[in-house]
């Protein structure tokens, strides 16, 4: 497309329209939870905050249950990747790259659970969990957390093991290179970073899991987002729920950075079938 | 002894076994599980009968009936207002490039990393009761909002908000299999603007508009978070009400009912679904 930019470009009112309307669309209420974190006294009817301070980010920081729904929602991300890496790598390797009885069929199992609304899948895993005593344990979420990340961490790391070239691999065998050897100097390191980025997709998306962990775990195990809930529900001091806001934005933020380049290309749509 | 192929192939299962006997056990299972224990009541003899009573309650308690109504009436509204906000925004990112343009990409995939709870938050804080928009109409001299939030509308609102990035995302992926060869022939023989969406665009992209359209389904019809925060307490969507029924009415076979019904009624989005992302997968 670079002989378009030679010409002298009309104005691009649908572009400029569809930036204003996102812009108040998407950034504005953001914006709005930013503002209320930071402020002390908003009053209607006044338009703007009436005096600023970080007189509530003292007070949600000093709630012990705040400490304890963010240690535990950091636990529960960090088994739950850990766990489905150790599970999902070695099996996209061997979707990747052997030839067994049953393969496609198998890979595309992956695919049952999203050809459910998955809320209703969610209840069907809680009445079995209900008869296993896992209802407001803390396994009982991470497994149910664990069901959402399986066919993520095997279909994104599958398209990574596959774009890997295989002349390299089988050179590095022709001089005599074992296979685990191969493996580890040759397939991981060019694979590595779509892994990577697979690995922090899955941690951010269980840091923010909210229906399993609300369906699942309450009222015994509050994550950081069902701790959100309460704070919705009860409205106590509007602050608390804007400086959590906050302080849960941060790790999406560093996802969203790092995702770019996974997410950017067509790959991911098409994985979702587009 | 195995032959090399076949050992080979042998370790391909064990690598393959862990993952898939947890989808067996995790998502298959409870699926089957879920028809079984609606549809089978043990009896006090202890030999097992055919009962489709749990259905026959739903099918006749209006209060069910009017949140599958509810369900029913969000998913369709939502899945026609996320047609008309992101075929445009799709369109416009197909064929524009940019600054300008990767904005509005860069705003468009945004909603992807707010999470449903921020998201129902910061909803409240500005269309809530005295929320931004209240003060903005009040300071215009204007009456106040009639919120949305606890209405039907506020989960429709907030739903549409959060299903976007995916709806762009698909639609232009579909979009970007249209040939631009094919467009500028359809302008050189004459065709306007509605012409060429018409007739050269649209029919290209009508698979990615019904996949686009099955995958927001399918996260509608059983959403949570959103009609829990945002809408009315009664009645409810099917996701609050089956939490409803499993947590606070203690009645698992309800609300495994209610999911049996969600099932029901989104099967042929899911399967629609799934074929696509086979066949894409196939390529």
């Amino acid at each position: 497309m670079t002989h378009r930019t030679t010409r002298p470009q009309p104005l691009d009112v649908p572009g400029i329209l569809l930036a204003l309307a996102l812009s108040i669309v998407i950034v504005l209420p953001l914006l709005v939870v930013g503002v209320w974190a930071f402020t002390e006294i908003w009053r209607y009817p006044h338009v703007f905050p009436q005096q600023f301070g970080l007189r509530f980010w003292a007070q949600t920081l000093g709630r012990p249950d705040v400490w304890h729904a963010l240690r535990l929602s950091l636990t529960l991300a960090t088994v739950v990747t850990l766990a489905s890496a150790i599970i999902c790598l070695p099996a996209a390797y061997a979707f990747a790259r052997m030839r067994f009885p049953g393969r496609d069929i198998l890979f595309f199992s992956f695919l049952a659970g999203h050809a459910f609304p998955r809320f209703g899948l969610l209840m069907a895993i809680a009445a079995i969990f209900l008869q296993l005593d896992l209802i407001g344990t803390f396994w009982g979420v991470a497994l149910i957390q664990l069901v959402n990340t399986l066919m993520f961490m095997i279909w994104i790391p599958v398209a990574a093991f596959q774009t890997v070239d295989r002349r390299m691999e089988e050179a590095a065998r022709d001089v005599g290179a074992g296979p685990f050897r191969v493996f580890r100097s040759i397939t991981l390191p060019q694979a590595a970073s779509t892994i990577a980025a697979a690995l922090l997709l899955t941690f951010v998306g269980t840091f923010y899991e909210t229906e399993g962990a609300w369906l699942i775990g309450a009222p015994g195990i509050r994550t950081m987002p069902v701790l959100m809930i309460s704070f919705i529900n009860n409205q106590m001091v509007i602050q608390f729920g804007a400086v959590l806001s906050v302080m849960l934005w941060v790790p999406s933020f560093i996802a969203l950075m790092f995702a770019r380049k996974v997410i950017g290309g067509n790959a991911f749509a098409k994985g979702f079938g587009g | 002894m195995l032959g090399k192929a076949s050992a080979r192939g042998l370790v391909g299962l064990l690598l393959v076994a862990l993952p898939v006997s947890l989808v067996g056990w995790l998502v298959i299972w409870p699926i089957i599980s879920a028809v079984q224990r609606t549809v089978w009541r043990a009896s006090p003899d202890g030999a097992g009968h055919f009962d489709l009573s749990s259905y026959v309650f739903f099918f006749s308690d209006a209060y069910s009936l009017n949140n599958l109504s509810l369900t029913l009436w969000t998913t369709s509204v939502c899945a026609a207002l996320l047609l008309v906000v992101s075929l445009p925004i799709a369109l416009y990112l197909r064929f524009a490039r940019g600054r300008l343009a990767s904005y509005v990409q860069a705003l468009a995939i945004l909603p992807m990393f707010v999470p449903s709870v921020i998201l129902a938050y910061a909803l409240i804080r500005v269309l809530g009761p005295n929320g931004l928009i209240d003060l903005l109409l009040n300071a215009a001299g204007l009456p106040k909002l009639r919120t949305p939030y606890l209405t039907p509308w506020g989960p429709v609102i907030g739903l549409v908000w959060d299903n976007i990035p995916l709806t762009v995302l698909i639609l232009l992926s579909g979009l970007g299999a249209v040939g631009n060869s094919a467009i500028e022939a359809a302008r050189d023989v004459g065709a306007n603007r509605r012409q060429r969406l018409w007739h050269i665009i649209l029919p290209q992209i009508t698979t990615s508009i019904l996949v686009a359209l099955s995958f927001a389904v399918l996260g509608i019809f059983s959403a949570f978070t959103l009609p829990y925060l945002l809408g009315p307490a009664s009645p409810e969507m099917m996701g609050p009400y089956m939490q409803r029924t499993f947590r606070d009415l203690n009645d698992p076979v309800g609300a495994v009912t209610q999911a049996v019904v969600t099932f029901g009624f989104c099967i042929v989005f899911g399967l629609f679904y799934v074929r696509s992302v086979a066949r894409n997968q196939g390529k």
